[in-house]
């Protein structure tokens, strides 16, 4: 019974797809309803795996047609899922679910809503085929589906300025991407003559040819177009800002997460090539470049969603960075942070939706002071800002303290002054996030009001309800930590560095031992430094002190006054006598004492992205170049 | 009794109160040695408690372009966080609860606290307090990067290879192998800490965040009555919480046995260091620009860090 | 016990903004006279503010113009209870030498409420620390007033 699940909720998100093209694009309850019931369905059919997979240790497998392996081949597609496979699975059902509630409140002004359905759920299942497929030939399928899905749903207002352009980059960059791991593919092929992940791995585990090497990197530089590593990142920013609010939380939230997971399946388990340590540098300097122009460009940024973009570029670096340390300690921080990021970004992308539904922009120098009339999505978005920023309580602070930990470890135990270096980096990126944020805050919501803002309402519930099931995540995920880690991550790592379970329920019990696939003994990673429920106990006493303290001296205190409705000079902005006016600090250029700093930085980088192209297409291109190089190189 | 002491510890004892105090305290020898050193009388050495109190007796009043919860709330979330960072630091032998602490924590724990004057600033709508805040995220940001190299250096220095951040290890390696203060390859990094500390609790000249004499105080220019006594307390907080980390960091391993003398010494070096650091450069210098206080830290303190994070990892 | 404390403070840490309203800066330069070290005013807990909303006392010096006594207005209403008003020089109280101009509006009077003035074009430091420690008196007696 359970080993149906996997293959129905692709199969059915693929299925509504058609229905809600044929009979959804009149009717809006039809067509809501069937996109509902489809994502529901993924979402109910994902959690249902979880007992049997993440806590009974069980993997799941299904061979499509019944084409079972023939004498120790696999020659039809077959779907397993284990406990990578099921964590990420869940990130993507729960991404697209929260987002297909949003849609309908968010997109309602739109029209042509038929094709819009029909392309989010063919997005959605393919990347959760993407996740749940043992086949990597039909990894590939699902990438292309996924691209050209995204393509199409980036240029889906291609009234406004910008979308088409987005997706034309989208459609070369990813086209490049999709290539070189169809190449590799290809390679892989020619090498292994088998398809089946389970199998590649075992027959690859007696070492690695210089073939399977320059298909490893081909594989590798692929994956990292698909998460937007830092040569590949440049479409991201434009489809982000261009594609409707709802879908460019599905890009952070999962279509870049599909390419995370496809790096950490190929480098963990088909090629198993964490033991090189060439490979764990050149991940490691790609990721801790990835989270640093990341977070620097996103600090000159004048539009919201954009600047949001770049966010999400800079934290799929601290995921990448994580993982490429190899320990289990970097794998548990870089899975939990994909999560959080899936989580926080989510949520911060929901608000800016918000916002550019109420108001109709998302340029920071034209928004201001919106805490007065839409404070249940500022306080949402604070959530997410703190989230983000790692402060604590939230779930970002947990993450991000053990891929620090995981590093400085890494840098302790190898004597390498490059990993210092990187733990520097990726604490001096954490505050930058923050400082970002705070300009947004003040840009967008907190300041004064615009005049032209003055009838601006709260978002509707149907908007509201995703962003608080997110905040409320985001504070739980960051306090019940070691729950999360028991019951999710631990799973997910111990499958990802012991591979034998996977080959042998793929082909065969006895299979992995006797191609000679290593078991590693992974420790669940200990948590006594920081334990948040203890946390929770000192914020919960000291806030009850402080308030007994207000409240004991409420006759001898002085008392707190707000305005009424009639303005009063008492309540007025100080703006040293004169009379209140409109003035704005904010937006665009908060930091100038910093930029002033970095003006040739800036300089160097502002043309790098330049906008054009082929421009991008020549970084792509030689960035593949260098990293299937370096590994040729030095992968020995 | 396990609970009371559990209270006892997070509210009294190292936690809220005693933070307080000490925080009220060393701010109110600052100003009465520098006025001293200006050959004035100055105030009294309880002068920052009636300001506090007297505080405490005004109005409160929430601008009309304020967001009321956060503009509140936030000088709150700056005394919870504030109150809380100063239990995991270890006053010498005792720490109140011992294998919970964390460099890593306490950076962050320390950022809520200016989180908490941006986001609170920011709220309030007034134009200067948009200048104040661009002006102290720059601080942070600048004053972050030695942060971090020093306290790498110190992790490194005592070194364990899986516990790398944890403040009782620190704590624990002075007492064996005496303070770090006293080793020359930590010496740069001392230094490094003593000139941040000035910038994280906004002291001149490093108070180009709030500034009173051309951005009216900055964020805090719409707070008044309690609210603003609370953010006066988290500043004076701060003060007791970066010399008290200098004190474990760098001159941790005098153990006289009981708490007490522990917590009475812990006092008395905090002092001198406010007196070093803070009271000092206070003294001698001027604010600086923002632009130049950016540059100073990632040049000059960041360099220093560094020489020492450098010396540490060749061994030395 | 916070009552008590509350109400010691009151009087102890006296907070001043500074408003001129067309002062010949004479009066202002002698205000400042008082922080320095021969007099050291904050001995007694005084300290410049630099914002209304931090301020206890509001020191006023000029003849009030017209364009500055809207701006002195708000500025005073801006100020939380319990709140005093000093007048420093001649000028406020009377107009002084500039009383028949078209465009001086003293006394400031008029408009607010003044606690302690003192007179002298101008005062010396002593008479001005004479006043503000008045006047932190009075903030002393409108806290007991205000929280009977």
């Amino acid at each position: 019974m359970m080993q149906h699940f996997p293959v129905l909720a692709v199969m059915l998100l693929f299925l509504a797809a058609f229905l809600v093209e044929i009979f959804g694009s009149k009717n809006k309850v039809i067509r809501n309803g069937l996109t509902l019931l489809a994502t529901t369905n993924a979402l109910v059919m994902t959690l249902a795996l979880i007992k049997p997979v993440m806590m009974n240790g069980e993997v799941i497998s299904y061979w499509m047609g019944n084409w079972a392996p023939v004498s120790g081949y696999a020659i039809g597609i077959g779907y397993e899922v284990d406990a990578l496979s099921l964590f990420f699975g869940i990130l993507v059902t729960a991404t697209f679910w929260l987002s297909s509630i949003y849609s309908i409140g968010y997109m309602n002004k739109d029209h042509h809503l038929g094709h819009y359905y029909t392309l989010f759920l063919m997005l959605s299942g393919s990347v959760l085929g993407l996740v749940f497929t043992g086949d990597i030939f039909n990894m590939f399928v699902m990438i292309e589906i996924m691209t050209f899905a995204s393509v199409a749903l980036t240029a889906f207002r291609n009234d406004s300025e910008g979308a088409l352009e987005a997706a034309f980059k989208y459609l070369v960059i990813g086209s490049i991407g999709s290539s070189s791991v169809l190449a590799g593919v290809a390679m892989l092929y020619s090498q292994c003559h088998t398809l089946n992940m389970a199998q590649l791995s075992s027959i690859l585990s007696g070492g690695l040819t210089p073939t399977s090497v320059v298909a490893f990197g081909l594989i590798v530089a692929g994956f990292g177009v698909k998460s937007y590593i830092v040569p590949f990142h440049t479409p991201a920013a434009d489809a982000y800002a261009a594609a409707p609010t709802s879908v460019s939380m599905v890009f952070s939230g999962m279509v870049n997460k599909a390419g995370v997971y496809g790096m950490i399946r190929m480098v963990y388990i088909v090629f198993r090539a964490m033991d090189h340590s060439s490979v764990q540098m050149l991940l490691a300097v790609f990721g801790a470049v990835t989270m640093f122009v990341g977070v620097t460009m996103a600090l000159t940024q004048h539009e919201f969603k954009r600047l949001l973009a770049f966010h999400s570029i800079s934290q799929i670096g601290y995921v990448i960075t994580a993982v490429s340390l190899g320990s289990a300690l970097g794998l548990t921080g870089g899975l939990f942070h994909a999560m959080n990021h899936t989580l926080f970004k989510g949520l911060l992308f929901l608000c800016a939706g918000a916002v550019l539904y109420r108001t109709g922009t998302t340029n920071l120098d034209k928004l201001g002071g919106l805490s007065k009339k839409m404070p249940q999505t500022t306080i949402c978005f604070l959530i997410g800002a703190g989230a983000i920023s790692g402060l604590p309580p939230f779930n970002g602070f947990a993450s991000k303290w053990m891929i620090y930990q995981g590093i400085f470890t890494k840098a302790l135990t190898s004597g390498n002054f490059l990993y210092v270096i990187i733990t520097v980096t990726a604490l001096i990126v954490s505050v930058m996030t923050l400082a970002s944020f705070i300009k947004v805050t003040q840009a967008v919501f907190f300041g004064q009001l615009r005049e032209e803002h003055n009838d601006v309402k709260e978002v509707p519930a149907v908007m509201l309800i995703p962003m608080y099931i997110m905040a409320a995540l985001c504070v739980i995920c960051g306090t019940i930590y070691p729950l999360v880690s028991k019951y999710l991550l631990f799973p997910a790592a111990n499958a990802s560095l012991n591979v034998g379970d996977y080959i042998d329920k793929m082909m065969g019990a006895g299979y992995a031992e006797a191609a000679g696939v290593p078991t590693m003994l992974v420790e669940p990673v200990t948590f006594s430094f920081w334990n948040p429920v203890l946390w929770l106990i000192l914020f919960g006493i000291v806030f009850f002190a402080a308030v007994i303290v207000i409240l004991l001296g409420t006759n001898e205190r002085g008392k707190i006054l707000t305005a009424g409705e009639k303005p009063e000079a008492k309540y007025a902005t100080f703006f040293s006598g004169e009379e209140e006016m409109f003035s704005q600090v904010g937006g665009s250029d908060l930091f100038w004492g910093f930029k002033k700093n970095w003006k040739g930085y800036y300089k160097v980088f502002t043309e790098l992205h330049s906008g054009i192209v082929t421009d991008y297409t020549s970084y792509t291109v030689i960035a593949t170049a260098i990293i299937v190089m370096c590994l040729f190189i030095f992968m020995r | 009794m396990q609970i009371l002491l559990f209270l006892v510890k997070v509210l009294i004892f190292p936690g809220a109160l005693f933070t307080a105090c000490v925080g009220l305290f060393l701010a109110g020898i600052d100003r009465k040695v520098i006025a001293h050193m200006q050959k004035r009388i100055g105030p009294p050495i309880r002068q920052p408690m009636y300001d506090f109190f007297k505080l405490m007796g005004k109005e409160t009043i929430v601008p009309a372009r304020a967001n009321k919860l956060v503009f509140l709330g936030a000088p709150i979330a700056g005394f919870i966080s504030l109150a809380i960072v100063m239990l995991f630091i270890p006053i010498f032998g005792f720490t109140a609860f011992s294998g919970t602490a964390d460099l890593i924590v306490i950076l962050y724990f320390l950022t809520i606290g200016g989180v908490a004057l941006i986001v609170g600033g920011s709220s309030s709508g007034s134009p200067y307090a948009g200048i104040g805040i661009s002006r102290e995220m720059v601080t942070m940001m600048s004053y972050e990067l030695p942060f971090v190299l020093v306290l790498l250096s110190v992790a490194r220095k005592v070194g364990g290879s899986t516990l790398a951040f944890s403040m009782n290890q620190i704590a624990d390696y002075q007492a064996a192998n005496g303070s770090l203060l006293f080793s020359w390859s930590m010496i740069p990094a001392a230094i490094a800490l003593l000139l941040i500390i000035p910038a994280e609790v906004g002291m001149q000249p490093f108070d180009v965040a709030e500034a009173e004499t051309e951005i009216c105080e900055g964020p805090l220019i719409e707070y008044s009555g309690a609210a603003l006594g609370m953010f006066k307390l988290n500043t004076a907080m701060k003060m007791c919480i970066m010399t008290g980390l200098f004190t474990s960091l760098f001159l941790g391993g005098i153990r006289t046995g009981t708490v007490v003398c522990d917590a009475i010494i812990f006092v008395a070096v905090c002092a001198v260091v406010t007196l070093v650091c803070i009271t000092t450069i206070h003294a001698v210098t001027a604010r600086l620009k923002i632009e130049h206080l950016f540059k100073f830290y990632w040049t000059v303190v960041s360099g220093l860090a560094l020489a020492s994070l450098i010396l540490v990892w060749m061994g030395l | 016990m916070f009552k008590k404390l509350i109400d010691k403070s009151a009087s102890k840490s006296p907070w001043l903004y500074h408003i001129n309203s067309g002062s010949c800066n004479g009066c202002d330069i002698e205000l400042v006279a008082c922080l320095t070290p021969r007099y050291d005013a904050e001995r007694f807990g005084f300290k410049l503010a630099g914002s209304p909303r931090h301020a206890d006392i509001v020191v006023i010096s000029g003849p009030v113009t017209s364009q500055s006594r809207d701006r002195l207005v708000r500025t005073i209403a801006q100020v939380p209870e319990p709140k005093c008003v000093v007048t420093i020089g001649s000028c406020p109280q009377s107009g002084n030498v500039f009383k028949g101009s078209y465009s001086v509006e003293a006394p400031v009077e008029n408009f607010v409420h003044v606690d302690v003035a003192v007179a002298g074009c101008t005062p010396k430091p002593e008479a001005i620390m004479e006043g503000l420690y008045t006047a932190a008196l009075i903030l002393k007696k409108k806290r007991e007033a205000m929280h009977k």
